[in-house]
């Protein structure tokens, strides 16, 4: 699913986030990426995603080399791709429904199909209720079940997540760990940065550890 | 397709919540449109029924020749018969005394032409000429001018062609006009639309994370820019309906003066439709320019 060869990124200035990464993630993997912070994580993640472009080396995602797509063919990268941010990137001037329709808007769904799609969703993180609330009324832990659920509406086969549990309590960050392993067992390829030791420990998987843009495999 | 109908509806209606959403900003920029669509076009209507109100008077050119006192009857018989030839039409002589009574009866004159020693007018001729370009008129007018016996030729036309010039020039400089307002419209909507999308940075990195493309995220600031241009066009057809019902009753007042039947006439569907459709096009244009730019802005950053 996700094939990195020699991929180097080096940041404007000079700091170099990774250096020559050699990795293979296969469809259907549940990853944790570990490290310390700055150690190239999310630089990572964002090579997947066509956020950033890799310096050298090749990044393929789904057989397509993405650090070489053009400009008009990323948002269809991006639609396979479900996001998950530590800041939740939630828009305030809309309530939690519409912002978990947003993608499907976005896609062309028809808005009523939208809005049943997000519902079911919505259900599956625990904010059915709170479908109409404004996504700043909501705790932290609920933005970020929100911002799961925006990722996941549009069914990616690819969920990328980075930090999802890094502001939250130990209960919340329980929940939010059981939910990926539930959305791992239909299917879905994981990649999550975390350096929740706990959470990787209780779930199993495999764990990649970056340390100073190398990555080696194990904790 | 279906999808992209979709999205066009999508767009159209977040533009329009947009729009309601900030009554008092989207009423501001419809003036400011309105009235900078009322000034060519208002100027377009005087013209125009300017225009109209010259093509009621009588278009027909007629040359006015003016007898000498001097002449003789030989010189007053001989053109007579020029007066008969095939390239006039009608020709009509007005007897001095003929005339200065039809002056003392049109304009009240009485008591002045009364009072006169003697008739200051001269015998003439109104002619008619069969041919009525310009160039056989001044020709015409110019041969029958030397004529002996003739004092002076002239030609009646000439105002209605100085009119029609002036017309002409009007209406060169409603194009003008239109051409600045319409860069103006430009303009107008160009920076509603940049502030816009500004304040919208937010929406449209998020959107761009999970697949927007950049014609999505454009869709809905060109609807909001063609909807302002519409409701400019709307605000300049209220501006016009307005000075059109202010100046019905000084209009009328004053072609009753004149005992002409002649009123202000309204644009013509047509023109109705062009005062509403071009501003849309032109808002659309620059929303076009301004989101267009302001994306590059908000990728960069």
């Amino acid at each position: 699913m996700i094939q990195f060869s020699q991929v180097t990124k080096r940041y404007p200035g000079g700091h170099e986030a990774l250096s020559g990464v050699d990795l293979i993630i296969e469809k259907g993997e549940l990853v944790f990426l570990t490290g310390h912070s700055g150690a190239g994580k999310s630089t990572l993640l964002k090579l997947v995603a066509a956020i950033e472009r890799p310096t050298s080396g090749v990044v393929t995602v789904s057989g397509q080399n993405v650090g070489r797509l053009p400009q008009r063919a990323l948002p269809y990268l991006r639609r396979n791709v479900g996001l998950v941010f530590q800041d939740h990137k939630l828009l305030f001037d809309r309530n939690a429904i519409e912002n978990v329709v947003l993608p499907l808007d976005i896609a062309g769904f028809e808005r009523r199909e939208s809005f049943r799609r997000a519902r079911a969703v919505l259900d599956k993180v625990g904010l059915l209720n709170r479908e109409k609330a404004n996504p700043i009324s909501l705790s932290g832990g609920e933005q970020q079940r929100l911002c799961i659920a925006r990722a996941l509406v549009s069914r990616p086969a690819l969920l990328l997540a980075d930090e999802p549990t890094g502001n939250l309590d130990a209960g919340y960050a329980a929940d939010i760990m059981t939910m990926f392993r539930e959305f791992h067992q239909v299917g879905t390829t994981l990649v999550i940065a975390t350096h929740d030791d706990r959470a990787i420990a209780a779930m199993g998987g495999r764990v990649l550890h970056i340390d100073h843009g190398r990555v080696g495999e194990g904790a | 397709m279906k999808a992209w109908l979709r999205h066009q509806k999508t767009a159209l209606r977040s533009a329009l919540l947009r729009l309601a959403g900030q009554p008092f900003a989207t009423l501001l920029t419809a003036v400011a449109m309105g009235v900078a669509i009322s000034l060519p076009a208002g100027l377009y209507l005087a013209l125009d029924n300017l225009g109209r109100l010259a093509g009621n008077l009588p278009a027909q050119p007629e040359i006015s020749l003016f007898i000498a006192d001097d002449a003789s009857t030989t010189q007053r018989s001989a053109l007579a018969a020029r007066l008969r030839q095939a390239d006039i039409a009608q020709a009509r002589h007005v007897d001095k005394d003929e005339a200065l009574a039809q002056l003392s009866a049109a304009q009240d004159l009485a008591d002045v032409t009364a009072g006169l020693p003697d008739n200051p007018l001269p015998d003439a001729w109104i002619v008619r000429p069969r041919d009525s370009s310009r160039a056989a008129l001044i020709q015409l007018a110019g041969e029958l001018g030397t004529l002996p016996g003739v004092a002076e030729s002239h030609l009646d036309s000439q105002w209605a062609e100085r009119l029609a010039a002036a017309l002409s020039l009007g209406r060169m400089g409603v194009w003008l006009l239109a051409a600045l307002f319409a860069t103006a419209l430009i303009a107008i909507s160009g920076n509603a639309i940049r502030a816009q999308v500004l304040a919208r940075r937010d929406e449209i990195l998020v959107s761009r994370l999970i697949g927007a493309t950049d014609r999505y995220t454009r869709r809905p600031f060109l609807y909001l820019g063609a909807l302002q241009g519409l409701f400019g066009g709307l605000a300049s057809i209220g501006v016009l309906a307005g000075a059109g019902w202010l100046l019905k009753a000084p209009v009328a007042q004053l072609a009753g003066l004149y005992g002409s039947a002649f009123h202000l006439a309204p644009l013509a569907p047509l023109e109705w439709g062009a005062v509403l459709s071009l501003p849309a096009l032109f808002g659309w244009l620059g929303a076009w320019l301004s989101v267009s730019r302001a994306l590059g802005q908000v990728s960069a950053h």
